[in-house]
């Protein structure tokens, strides 16, 4: 893989080429935040705006998405700039004026200064929650699980995810995956009595013969075995007791 | 005659047609642009048919009638015009037709009636050049329309179309690459990007497949040249992207059409099929080895469409979002190859700038904006249409001596340009010339070209806020700052002209907009700072007034401002009282009426029925 | 269960490509007025394509409709020049007249009222387009008459 050496808040690092600033700056020790960004999901990032630095290249300055920016040979990154701070502070106050139940915002904005809103809350159609309507959920469900049970929909400042028609979907096997990558914890998963509820369906949970948890969705298992071919007695067990 | 295998036959078609035509032959231009059409255009067109066919032996004459693209002049609608007397008809009703064919066809006699007469000098104007919204006119993108008919393939041949195409066909890609760069044309859609340059950077990328695309999501309010364009002259578009294809060595072409603009998709779909049949798309151009065809695409509505990568998703059947243009479309564009992506207008002008080369081009226009652009001159104008001038004309004389001044002699306040995308320049800053670089350090833009007059009845902080409103329903909701800033600024501005806002109103309103400028992923977030800072930089005197003294000094923002009847002017007819849906205007039968204040809801429907002039804002 | 060959009738006038999905659902909305849920799924099947991302389409475009549409559409067109020209005063006495909301149906079924940016036809200004019909120079006064003449025909 080519290496280029990129300059980042005045240190010279090596990386490869076409990584994106904000994980070099991580592999590096520099603290860039981000929300709607996952590395193991090539669709995500570039939304949320709070991962903004300035990019100098060529005697031009432009505040770049540091989750999507390739770094390139005569790159020079700053993160700790007073405008970009200030921009980061604006983003931040939106999102915090648009779901004040989130605590993952509260405690980044914390982090950034004064955390008052000046803002007029919001009042949309619907509970907003905690939703920062990022599309990471989306786009894990597209890209890592392949079902395509929820998207992104309407447009403006009423863009949620959702089910089709908002209605429990055939086609969500119930993993859980957009839960989990859910940077504002806003996606509700229960369990109960061995019944997941999830995007408002209710799942079978698989028990493990071993330890008698409910650890997997009977969904789950039927489409891993549909299409990967993989034997259905291997989810007999949990994976702490395979 | 079905398909045309080389250059040499495409000559001797046109001589053909031509042949078949008598120079001489009277000629009936019906306008049928969308304007016209609204206008009852096509009763018109039928009037003239009925009465040729009833005459047709006694006239002892063949008149041919043409339904032809929008003139432009969209105001007077249904314009006919007639040749080669030259002269133009406004406002023609289908009663007027037998006094035309008897008096101007037959006898050549003007009918004054139906002429311009210019409302400040009374002089009236038959002839179609010398009406000054004509005059002053340099016809390239719009070259043929309104003197051809769009859906006749052989009238775009035979006024010179496809011409430019075999002079293409004849030179090296890399020569025709040279001869757009040299001509100094700038993309018409709104960045004003050179267009040889990019053109040049997606020839530079290695790849086996490329495209080219036609920008027609034409999405500025008060814009109406790719309309026009496509409606009315098809085929200059297509020739425009078959040369750059060649150029480029693309074999795919789509155009992203509005689907609010039916007869436009209507036109285009008819051209292509039209182009094809002739051989002039499609397999083998011309007998010349070289493949190539254009597939439509209809837009769904969303003005971020407009923007190029939300425009290529869009194509490829996704929702348009845009997405971060750090690697550019040239480079990787729709499905992710090198792609061009022009507009209508763009295109347009490349067959011409082929022919007539690049050197008589650049010799139109500025130093930096190269040749003519299409202006689309709307809003409180007394001449409203579409206007094409050499770049560098000043903001005056396309509003005073092409557009013939303010409508009703109200007074000249601004011009808004650029769309949600600009700004408002102020009538003081009028002799500014219209050119990219001119109107972008004036805190506007050019845009695709609206130029939007307004007078003294217009509101700024309302004009900021409609824009603002605008792009909240637009705003793709991907990014934060333009999803939930906007929205922000909208309460900021609604607060101000309902008379909520304090000083720090418009402090927070310069704040959103440094954030979305700078923070904002696409160019609909990062520019939409433009309505609200130029109006606060060039009237914050109205800003002021609305914050301090809580009034609207233009009489727009209805929690400011209160209706009353003028005594004096009040004759008692009693029409405004029939007509409010509050029932709260009172008085005798030919007597002064009154307005109860504490019931009316300032809808303005007593202002709008009053023959007076006798209900006031104040 | 839903007859599908109304819409497998559309679908087949295009091409099996993702290209076509958008020109499908106008279509759809065009025969229709509006998008139905049974037509999203039939597309879904025989494009291939997830239904969750036609859904989205359909709640992305402002030419697509999810929900029944009125007999009549009325369209107020709030471009710029006719914002200036009267267009805010037209669409508010639609709204207090007919008793519905932008983007609302009538409660009888007769008319949908909508906003559309810009028509391209800034002469006219203000312009109402009433189905495929266009009405320049539209007063907020005289507004209602000419939809009570299109009710009747």
């Amino acid at each position: 893989m080519e290496k280029i050496s990129v300059k980042i808040d005045g240190r010279t690092f090596e990386a490869a080429k076409d990584q994106c600033i904000l994980e070099v700056a991580h592999e590096n020790g520099i603290y860039i935040p981000s929300l709607c960004y996952n590395s193991e999901v090539a669709s995500s990032g570039g939304s949320c705006r709070v991962c903004l630095v300035e990019a100098h290249q060529g005697g031009r300055m432009r505040l770049v998405t540091s989750c999507n920016y390739p770094v390139r040979k005569g790159l020079e990154v700053k993160t700790d700039t007073p405008l970009v701070h200030r921009i980061r502070r604006g983003v931040l106050e939106l999102l915090m004026a648009r779901v004040p139940d989130s605590e993952a915002i509260r405690e980044m904005a914390a982090a950034e200064g004064p955390t008052d809103v000046r803002f007029r809350l919001d009042e949309g159609e619907y509970d907003r929650y905690k939703c920062i309507a990022c599309a990471l959920c989306t786009n894990v469900c597209a890209d890592v699980v392949g079902v395509f049970a929820i998207g992104m929909v309407n447009r403006g400042a009423d863009k949620k995810p959702d089910t089709p028609y908002g209605k429990p979907s055939d086609v969500c096997i119930g993993c859980g995956a957009c839960a989990y990558a859910c940077p504002t914890g806003a996606i509700t998963m229960k369990e109960k009595d061995g019944v997941r509820r999830i995007w408002g369906r209710d799942f079978d949970m698989v028990t493990c013969s071993v330890c008698g948890t409910p650890y997997i969705p009977q969904a789950q298992v039927d489409w891993i075995v549909r299409t990967t071919g993989k034997d259905r007695s291997f989810f007999d067990k949990c994976p702490d007791h395979r | 005659m079905g398909a045309i295998n080389t250059i040499e036959q495409l000559e001797a078609y046109r001589q053909e047609i031509a042949a078949g035509i008598k120079a001489d032959l009277p000629t009936v231009l019906v306008c049928f642009g969308t304007g016209c059409q609204a206008n009852g255009a096509r009763p018109v067109a039928e009037a003239f048919s009925d009465i040729i066919e009833e005459q047709g032996l006694e006239l002892n004459v063949n008149i041919g009638i043409k339904t032809t693209g929008c003139h432009g002049y969209c105001e007077n609608g249904p314009l006919v015009a007639l040749q080669p007397q030259g002269i133009l008809y406004l406002k023609v009703k289908p009663e007027d037709v037998a006094e035309i064919v008897e008096k101007t066809i037959r006898s050549g006699e003007v009918i004054e009636r139906l002429i311009y007469q210019d409302k400040t000098t009374s002089d009236m104007v038959a002839e179609y050049s010398e009406i000054p919204f004509y005059k002053h006119q340099h016809r390239i993108a719009l070259r043929n329309i309104g003197a051809i008919d769009p859906t006749n393939i052989d009238d775009y041949i035979l006024a010179g179309g496809y011409s430019g195409l075999v002079k293409a066909l004849g030179m090296k890609p890399d020569d025709i690459i040279t001869e757009i760069e040299d001509s100094g044309l700038r993309g018409r859609g709104g960045g004003g990007f050179p267009t040889g340059t990019k053109w040049r950077s997606c020839v530079a990328v290695d790849s086996d497949v490329r495209y080219v695309m036609c920008n027609c999501d034409e999405g500025d309010p008060g814009a109406f040249m790719d309309r026009s364009i496509m409606e009315g002259d098809p085929h200059s578009v297509i020739e425009g992207m078959i040369i750059g294809a060649l150029a480029m060595g693309s074999h795919t072409g789509y155009v992203y059409i509005r689907d609010e603009y039916p007869l436009a998709v209507k036109n285009l779909t008819s051209a292509l099929e039209a182009a094809r049949e002739k051989g002039l798309l499609g397999e083998s151009i011309l007998g010349s080895g070289f493949d190539f065809d254009i597939k439509i695409s209809r837009g769904g509505g969303a003005f971020v469409c407009g923007e190029s990568s939300a425009l290529m998703r869009s194509v490829a059947g996704e929702v348009g979002e845009p997405r971060a243009k750090y690697i550019r479309s040239v480079e990787r564009g729709l499905y992710d190859k090198p792609t061009v992506l022009n507009n209508v207008e763009t295109w347009a002008n490349v067959p011409e700038i082929i022919m007539k080369g690049a050197e008589w081009y650049a010799g139109l226009g500025t130093e930096g904006s190269k040749g003519t652009k299409v202006f689309s001159l709307v809003g409180k104008v007394n001449n409203t249409g579409l206007v094409e001038v050499p770049m560098g004309i000043s903001i005056r004389e396309l509003v005073e001596n092409i557009g013939g001044g303010v409508l009703n002699g109200k007074k000249f306040k601004a011009v808004q340009t650029g769309g949600p995308s600009g700004g408002c320049i102020p009538e003081r800053l009028s002799d500014l010339p219209v050119d990219f670089d001119s109107l972008t350090e004036a805190g506007s833009m050019m845009g695709s070209g609206g130029i939007i007059v307004m007078d003294e009845e217009t509101c700024m902080v309302d004009v900021a806020k409609y824009f603002i409103n605008f792009l909240v329903e637009e705003s793709c909701g991907k990014c934060t700052p333009c999803r939930d800033g906007l929205p922000r600024m909208l309460d900021l501005l609604t607060d101000i002209t309902e008379g909520r806002g304090g000083e720090e109103h418009v402090a927070m309103l310069e704040e959103l907009c440094d954030l979305l400028t700078w923070g904002a992923l696409c160019g609909l977030g990062t520019s939409a700072a433009n309505p609200v800072l130029s109006t606060i930089k060039y009237f914050r005197d109205e800003y002021d007034a609305h914050i301090f003294d809580k009034k609207c000094p233009a009489g727009v923002c209805k929690e400011l401002i209160t209706y009353a009847i003028d005594p004096e002017a009040c004759t008692g007819c009693r029409l405004c009282a029939k007509n409010c849906p509050q029932e709260c205007i009172t008085g005798e039968r030919k007597e002064p009426h009154v307005i109860d204040t504490a019931e009316c809801i300032k809808c303005g429907l007593c202002r709008d029925v009053c023959t007076f002039d006798a209900v006031r804002i104040s | 269960m839903t007859d599908v060959t109304q819409f497998d009738s559309i679908i087949d006038r295009y091409e099996r490509s993702e290209e076509s999905l958008l020109a499908i659902l106008q279509d759809f909305q065009r025969e229709f007025h509006y998008v139905p849920e049974e037509g999203i799924r039939r597309l879904s099947e025989v494009m291939e394509v997830p239904e969750s991302k036609i859904y989205a389409m359909g709640t992305f475009y402002k030419a697509l409709s999810l929900t029944p549409r009125g007999r009549h559409t009325i369209k107020v067109c709030t471009g710029t020049a006719c914002h200036l020209k009267g267009a805010p005063q037209i669409l508010e006495t639609l709204e207090r007249e007919l008793e519905v909301k932008r983007n609302g149906t009538t409660t009888d079924g007769e008319f949908t009222l909508e906003c559309v940016n810009c028509v391209g036809a800034c002469a006219m200004a203000p312009l109402t387009v009433i189905d495929e019909e266009y009405h320049g120079q539209t007063r907020s006064s005289k507004i209602m008459d000419i939809v009570k003449k299109r009710a009747e025909s």
